[in-house]
């Protein structure tokens, strides 16, 4: 690929034109008294401030190409996931955090050296200049959907107590009980990555492949990074959903298999806390 | 001597209320023989559904011990002692799809996965004898009123012919009529098995026997034959 080609570079003139539109929706917010000023100036600064840290630790990590180095980020990444998905969760059972975070680093792994060892086949294997965006992608989109999964399948437990209760009062399963809310929030979890595979290069060119373009490759070539990666992601967004719901839907059940309903969540802490 | 069909002792468990801890249920003790029909009593919030789901081994943080028939509840394990010992929630809940889908339910858990369920036969006379003579077996459940609602639960226990039932304002929901009707089932029912009844109704002649559920504990109130 000769990226250096057809690249436009970006100088601060027009960095500084592109907040001058921010500008023009912060006075449509003063004058429409919408109150998003502040939000939208903070917002406009910390995308200066994090994309150009981002570029510039991106560029040390290049220059120092040791594979722990990329291997300890991507662990920093995945953490930071694990994290935002048990934010995003917050009527979900306590220890998450450690499900999440071997859910996302099990497809987020295997997914990204499978992309960059197996299909882009770089050399050394751990080439940050691949690895890590291509990671970064795949961790994102994984986490938005094992956050969505989650946090679907806790809403949808709840929403069920009374069928859940009278289910296991049949003797029923935590799994056989459970069974219906996963597959409700594994689905929600998995139709925004089918969407936007569904509607990719027609509604919409997709970030990376604009990228790309945008750098002089040629389009051809990056269609087909595009679709790699688009492929890998969603399966990575499958993968993590289904294993974050397996590993902790039934934490909201006793060891008797009994589903922990909201009014006697905080009795049974209390009591486990006494123990 | 022979066991107690049910046996419970010592049974306790505490909720935080807001003047503090309460212990709902401060060393229970119960026994159920075959062919009883007990109604437990008391105010609201006395603990008596507490006592019923600690009966059914569905509350995770009771303590005491259970036997039936003789057996500790651990050696039966949770999931076969609720298909012996069941309990119908106070609140109906039935499943998505049809009355049929509802009643064979149970069926399709792996707990009774050598157990052949009812067929339509079975299915329909069970629905009559609690007068939902009206209601056909394909109807969506959805579409149920309130009081045929709760009686397609009662009979989708029912018919697991478990060895107690357990029934949390059975009748709760019905008008006269039904509440006969379930109360009749509720008598057939006992000649085999044994139930423990919630009630707020005034008594229907159905209980061999109430108790009062005072500060945690069961009281006697005497036989009502």
């Amino acid at each position: 690929m000769s990226e250096a080609a057809g690249v436009v570079t970006i100088e601060w003139p027009q960095l500084l034109l592109a907040a001058g539109f921010m500008v023009v929706v912060g006075v449509i917010s003063l004058r429409l008294a919408l109150g998003l000023e502040r939000d939208l100036a903070l917002a406009t600064a910390r995308t200066y401030v994090q994309l150009f840290v981002l570029g510039l630790v991106l560029r040390w990590m290049f220059g120092i190409d040791s594979p722990w180095l990329v291997l300890a980020i991507l662990v920093l990444m995945v953490a930071a996931a694990a994290r935002t998905i048990v934010r995003r969760a917050p009527d979900a059972p306590k220890g998450m955090l450690g499900s999440s975070f071997v859910s996302m680093a099990l497809t987020g792994f295997i997914v990204t050296f499978a992309v960059t060892g197996l299909v882009v086949q770089v050399e050394p294997w751990y080439r940050a200049q691949y690895v890590v965006p291509i990671a970064g992608m795949v961790l994102g989109n994984s986490m938005n959907g094992i956050a969505l999964a989650l946090e679907r399948t806790f809403a949808d437990l709840d929403a069920r107590a009374d069928e859940l209760l009278a289910l296991v009062a049949l003797g029923a399963s935590p799994w056989e009980a459970a069974a219906p809310s996963v597959r409700t929030a594994l689905t929600a979890a998995l139709i925004p990555t089918i969407n936007s595979m569904a509607a990719a290069g027609v509604v919409f060119i997709p970030g990376m492949m604009t990228g790309q373009i945008l750098a002089g490759a040629d389009p051809m070539k990056a269609s087909a990074y595009q679709i790699v990666v688009m492929l890998m992601v969603s399966a990575a967004t499958a993968l993590g959903s289904v294993l974050a719901v397996l590993l902790t839907y039934h934490r909201r059940f006793s060891a008797s298999g009994v589903f922990i309903e909201r009014g006697l969540r905080d009795d049974i802490a209390t009591a486990r806390a006494e123990e | 001597m022979t066991a107690p069909l049910l046996e419970a002792r010592g049974l306790r468990v505490t909720r935080i209320g807001d003047a503090g801890p309460l212990k709902v249920l401060d060393g229970a003790d119960f026994t159920l023989e075959r062919g009883e029909v007990v109604d437990v009593l008391g105010p609201s919030g006395s603990g008596k559904t507490t006592l019923l789901r600690a009966l059914a081994w569905m509350l995770p943080d009771a303590e005491g011990e259970l036997w039936l028939d003789g057996s500790a509840a651990a050696e039966i394990g949770a999931r076969v002692w609720r298909t012996r010992v069941a309990l119908a929630p106070q609140r109906t809940a039935l499943f998505p799809g049809t009355v049929a889908d509802n009643l064979l339910a149970p069926w399709r858990l792996k707990v009774r996965h050598d157990a052949a369920g009812p067929d339509s036969g079975a299915l329909r006379r069970a629905l009559d004898s609690v007068g939902l003579d009206d209601v056909a077996l394909d109807r969506d459940a959805a579409k149920l009123s309130v009081g045929q609602a709760a009686r397609v639960a009662l009979v989708r226990v029912g018919l697991t012919r478990p060895d107690v039932l357990l029934l949390d304002e059975p009748d709760a929901s019905l008008d006269g009529d039904s509440a006969a009707q379930v109360a009749s089932a509720v008598a057939r029912f006992a000649e085999t098995g044994a139930v423990v009844r919630v009630r707020h109704q005034r008594p229907d002649g159905t209980a061999t026997r109430r108790e009062r559920l005072v500060a945690g504990r069961i009281h006697g109130v005497g036989d009502c034959e």
